[in-house]
């Protein structure tokens, strides 16, 4: 190309399409950015006539290395869990996400919350685990965000890259206290040095650089969270859900008849037939007792009276009705969830109620002769 | 130095240059266009009357989202006129152009390496065939041409704000 053709064209640039140029080319900044230790150079060009002469000259290497921007947050995942009292291994659960520039290890603490929005005991056995990651073959429990004690054992986080997030998991176990209610656990992330996978420890903790170098990479806190030390906490409690119901057992008995008197106004003769009755009470509002076991011997002297148990629900004036009749037995009965059986070698009359929420009770009656 | 010997040495310096691209490789090792790049980030001082003084200063920490003011200081160290100088600084992959620093005139700015001009009238082509208006975020040169000759010994400089991507 001649001289005078170059400086034609250096000197056209008038709009025009550019063509085919990847939208991707140069795309703002997302997420934590450029990674840290980035060598940026730049070098400028110049052109120019001189004497007619076209000539060029480039300028120096201007350049600087891209620091460590550190930051982090950690997120409840999602909420309170709950519980029941004496329960092992619960979990609650948070995410945490790595919002340095760079991969980083992460140093995980927690203290138990003191007396903090009702919380009023403290879990016991307290472990700190992150969930498994890493690649190969999709083995199970990696990466799942669901605990798993075998192969979510690491009590710290090892290489996190930039802009990715892990779960936490604490797992403890509930005492038996039924006077529990909540129990606040406070967990802390504090970003450490990354580059080494080993995952015998988590690498140092990060410290603010004292220096200003351009060609060492410095480590800049910039914690979302507004206090700049790369370390960040949230808190979730263990909720008792699940405790004792009050529950309780009240017996009583009625003369039905007598060979003299028959029904009215019998007296406890022998021969005469009395009605036993036990009303079972749960007065644990909206909490159901399960598989409840009635049982009771029958007194000495007197003889059951067969087919005579019945199983149902009362009117909440204490008052004793007849419920359904039960097979002595024990099989099931139609349309019927409740189960009697009476066994005459140890003479125990036993009634089953699979669930009976308070409040509420369920009567059991029986039916023996005097001897 | 006679007229005629001088045209002989520029005239050897021609057939040396003539196979090769102006914009892309340096002539010479040295020549009468000094120009030194330099990138630089802004600090804020508090000074003795109670106003902030913005000052520029060495990069020594930066990270991801400061802004960065690149500087193109050039001079004409020779004893001629320079004509036709174009100075063009391409982007570096990790920096964003945001715009023209103040009191330096505004450069010409390219989307694709070859066609330059103001931002407003560039397009982009996604790889779908469909174009849009360019954002600051797709500039990928820019370049300041001056347009009357550098006269002996005058020097000066350009300056544009960028952000680290």
């Amino acid at each position: 190309m001649s001289a005078t053709g170059v400086r034609r064209a250096m000197l056209a640039g008038t709009a025009a399409f550019a063509s085919f140029v990847s939208t991707g080319a140069a795309q703002a900044q997302t997420g934590s950015g450029t990674t840290a230790g980035t060598e940026i150079k730049n070098t400028a060009t110049a052109t120019y006539t001189v004497s007619g002469v076209n000539q060029s000259k480039t300028s120096n290497e201007a350049k600087f290395v891209v620091d460590r921007k550190v930051n982090l947050t950690l997120t409840p995942d999602p909420a309170n869990t709950q519980v029941s009292v004496g329960q092992t291994g619960a979990v609650l659960r948070f995410k945490l996400t790595n919002s340095t520039n760079g991969t980083q290890d992460f140093i995980l603490s927690m203290v138990q919350a003191i007396s903090l929005l009702g919380d009023n005991f403290d879990a016991t056995n307290v472990k700190i685990y992150a969930d498994a990651r890493g690649g190969g073959s999709a083995g199970t429990g990696i990466g799942d965000g669901v605990y798993d004690s075998a192969t979510d054992k690491l009590e710290f986080v090892n290489e996190l890259g930039a802009d990715e997030s892990v779960m936490i998991y604490i797992v403890a176990d509930i005492p038996a206290d039924q006077a529990a209610a909540l129990a606040n656990i406070t967990l802390t992330a504090q970003v450490a040095a990354g580059g080494d996978p080993s995952t015998a420890a988590a690498g140092p903790a990060l410290t603010a650089s004292l220096t200003n170098d351009d060609a060492v990479v410095d480590v800049v806190f910039a914690d979302s969270d507004g206090i700049r030390d790369g370390r960040t906490s949230a808190t979730l409690g263990y909720a008792i859900a699940n405790r004792d119901v009050a529950l309780t057992v009240a017996k009583s008995s009625l003369v039905m008849s007598d060979p003299v008197n028959g029904a009215v106004l019998p007296r406890a003769l022998p021969g005469a037939v009395v009605r036993y009755c036990m009303i079972v009470s749960n007065a644990t509002a909206l909490v159901a007792a399960n598989a409840i076991n009635v049982t009771d011997t029958i007194p000495d002297n007197t003889t059951y009276v067969p087919g005579s148990i019945t199983v149902g629900a009362i009117p909440l004036l204490g008052a004793c009705i007849l419920g359904t009749p039960m097979n002595d037995s024990g099989a099931a009965v139609a349309l019927s969830p409740f189960t009697g059986s009476y066994t005459e070698a140890t003479k125990v009359v036993k009634a089953t109620i699979p669930t009976l929420v308070g409040p509420g009770a369920v009567a059991v009656t029986f039916q023996v002769k005097i001897n | 130095m006679p007229a005629r010997t001088l045209l002989a040495v520029v005239l050897a310096a021609t057939a040396l240059a003539a196979g090769t691209p102006a914009l892309a490789k340096p002539a010479a090792a040295s020549g009468p266009l000094e120009i030194t790049s330099s990138m630089m980030i802004e600090s804020r001082s508090a000074a003795a009357d109670g106003t902030t003084r913005v000052s520029l200063v060495k990069p020594t920490r930066v990270a991801p989202g400061d802004r960065i003011i690149f500087v193109l200081a050039y001079h004409n160290v020779g004893t001629q006129p320079l004509s036709n100088v174009v100075l063009a600084n391409p982007l570096p992959r990790a920096i964003a152009y945001r715009g023209v620093s103040p009191g330096s005139p505004a450069p010409e700015v390219s989307v694709d390496g070859q066609t330059y001009g103001a931002l407003a009238s560039l397009r982009v082509r996604a790889l779908d065939g469909s174009t849009r208006a360019a954002s600051p975020d797709d500039v990928t040169h820019v370049r300041w041409r001056i347009a009357s000759p550098l006269a002996a010994g005058s020097q000066g400089q350009f300056a544009f704000q960028a952000v680290l991507k």
